[in-house]
């Protein structure tokens, strides 16, 4: 977890990402944003995103987008 | 058949409430589709049969995507589910192409015939394709953007495929949206589907109320506009200066009055028997980037794009190695301008494609895409900028200059995508900068063009209450439920005010044409 909060920090250090639970739903992290968050995930987790996870449930928080990590069987 | 005619409004629909209140509950949603087919082939005649065609294939491709998953989820072998994976995608690319085909083979022909044709001249060749007379079938891009969202949806697994051939028909067929959208995703619609609830008094209000700011907006503002964008836009004209601004102006206005128009007339509606429908427009004129003007301007295309294209591209393979690439050897700045406009690209090249088969509509995908990509790169240097000069962005000031930039940005892409093709287009822009003059605004000049001075007030006071009312509602202010909360003489004012300004000041009779619904041609 501590990871993936340095990992969304350097995405944008603006936001609270330990408490923001709508990241996607409010647009706080933007499209663009988000598809350099995935290419920072695949590289730090060995894991591949497909586009069927390209949806708000997996990245509204970070506890969402751990919880996608684990399941895609990442080495957290 | 359109949505603002006295054919759909006074006899279609409410016949379809009738025939959905009497019916029982459990077959209601087979009015609504036998009202749809009903209504289709009223418009379409005999090209019904390329949605049915849609329908049966949809049907068939979900349920074996969905099967050959179920398969894969028993055996339950990794290597299983790799292989339905694999399969899975085949049959979903399978049905993209031949919607795509379908589409392509009506809509894109005479346009790619035209252009292969011409590149065969150029190499000393005969013309190969010959112009056919090829009829459209009503909504065949917006339901075949829904089909594709389906499948995809499916293949996903974000919703099961289907069992029953007739919701999944309503869903394509469904008449308030098939003209004009919106775009829904079947997990928007499916549930609504299914209840057949009562009508009740706050929908029918609610869905009412909604139609007639609709037939407001059509009939009393687009329709009077028509005239003037007619004249402005005819292509043996020859304006120059100010008249080509206004010209866009006007097309901008009718445009926004006309869609989002007919969205209150779709939503009105559906909400009058019970289902509700996703949203289309939000203040676009608000909006001061080029991205979140797309988040306010035909909303449900942009989400539709964002998923089934921008999603796609940006996790794609040549997207993931200019990553790589660029993590290795670039600054972040340049990874992330390559990577959006690697995902960039096709969503724009979609949606100028999208609105038809001319280059001018192209030019209009490519213009915004040029536009978001500029956008990316300039943000570190408008930043940088802004701490220079100690402006901040929610200055009033700053958002105002925000607006204005954006005003511009989205007149000169009206204007190419109005211009009876590319070549006008940009001949009429060139002319915009000949001799120019504000003058002609208040000489007189605009008074020769077709609509005199009352027509002018009408529009301009039609649109102030336009922007006052999507404030309000932006606020929440003027939602059903706050309509609600006002003094109920002043409420019953407005409702009546509204009513007599569609019969009084709608630009119909004498003088005027039944204009067509603009985006139904899409």
């Amino acid at each position: 977890m501590d990871t993936l909060l340095e990992i969304l920090r350097g995405i944008d250090c603006d936001i609270d990402f330990e408490n923001e639970k709508g990241l996607i739903t409010d647009r706080l992290l933007d499209s663009f944003g988000l598809i350099m968050l995935v290419g920072e995930l695949e590289t730090h987790f060995d894991i591949r995103i497909e586009a069927s996870e390209m949806m708000p449930e997996n990245f509204d928080s970070a506890e969402d987008i751990y919880r996608m990590i684990l399941r895609l069987g990442g080495n957290s | 058949m359109a949505y603002h005619t006295p054919l759909y409004l006074a006899l279609f629909f409410p016949a379809i409430l009738l025939g959905y209140q009497l019916a029982p509950r459990k077959y209601r949603w087979a009015v609504l589709l036998a009202g749809s087919f009903g209504f289709y082939y009223l418009v379409c005649g005999r090209l019904v049969l390329y949605l049915a065609g849609t329908t049966v294939l949809v049907h068939y491709l979900g349920i074996w995507i969905e099967l050959l998953r179920q398969k894969s989820r028993m055996e339950g072998e990794r290597e299983q589910e790799r292989n339905w994976k694999k399969q899975g995608k085949k049959i979903l690319i399978l049905g993209i192409i031949i919607l795509l085909a379908i589409l392509v083979s009506r809509k894109y022909y005479n346009f790619l015939g035209q252009n292969l044709n011409a590149l065969l001249e150029a190499l000393g060749l005969l013309p190969y394709f010959p112009p056919k007379d090829l009829l459209l079938p009503l909504g065949i891009s917006f339901y075949t953007l829904m089909a594709i969202g389906y499948l995809a949806d499916v293949y996903w697994g974000r919703i099961r495929a289907e069992g029953h051939m007739g919701y999944l028909a309503l869903y394509l067929a469904y008449f308030p949206q098939i003209m004009e959208g919106p775009v829904c995703r079947y997990s928007d619609v499916a549930a609504q589907f299914r209840r057949g609830g009562d009508l009740t008094g706050e929908n029918l209000a609610a869905g009412g109320i909604r139609i007639f700011w609709g037939l407001f907006k059509k009939i009393v503002i687009a329709d009077r506009l028509n005239v003037l964008v007619g004249e402005l836009f005819a292509p043996e004209s020859s304006y120059g200066g100010v008249f080509i601004l206004a010209a866009a102006a006007a097309y901008t206005a009718q445009l926004y009055m006309e869609f989002s128009g007919c969205m209150d007339l779709v939503l009105g509606s559906s909400r009058m028997l019970g289902i509700v429908l996703p949203e289309n427009f939000r203040q676009p004129f608000a909006a001061r980037t080029v991205t979140e003007f797309w988040q306010r301007w035909h909303i449900t295309l942009g989400v539709w794009l964002k998923t089934y294209i921008f999603y796609p591209a940006s996790v794609s393979f040549p997207a993931k190695k200019w990553n790589c690439f660029g993590k290795q050897r670039l600054a972040p700045y340049w990874t992330r301008l390559g990577t959006a406009a690697i995902a960039l690209f096709p969503v724009w090249l979609v949606n100028g494609l999208w609105h038809g088969p001319r280059w001018s509509y192209i030019f209009y995908g490519m213009y915004y895409f040029v536009l978001i990509i500029l956008g990316i790169a300039i943000e570190p240097m408008r930043l940088k900028l802004l701490k220079a000069l100690g402006l901040k962005e929610d200055a009033w000031y700053y958002r105002c200059m925000q607006r204005c930039k954006m005003w511009v940005i989205i007149l000169t892409g009206e204007l190419f995508f109005r211009a009876e093709g590319l070549a006008q287009g940009l001949k009429m822009y060139v002319r915009m900068f000949e001799n120019f003059e504000f003058s002609p605004l208040w000489d007189g000049s605009l008074l020769n063009l077709g609509l005199g001075k009352g027509d002018f007030c009408i529009v301009f006071l039609g649109c102030l209450a336009v922007a006052a009312v999507g404030h309000g509602r932006e606020r929440g202010i003027l939602s059903y439920a706050g309509l609600q909360r006002l003094w109920q003489p002043f409420r019953w004012a407005l409702y009546y005010g509204l009513i007599l300004s569609v019969i009084l000041f709608g630009a119909y009779g004498e003088g005027y044409q039944i204009v067509d619904l603009i985006y139904a041609g899409f």
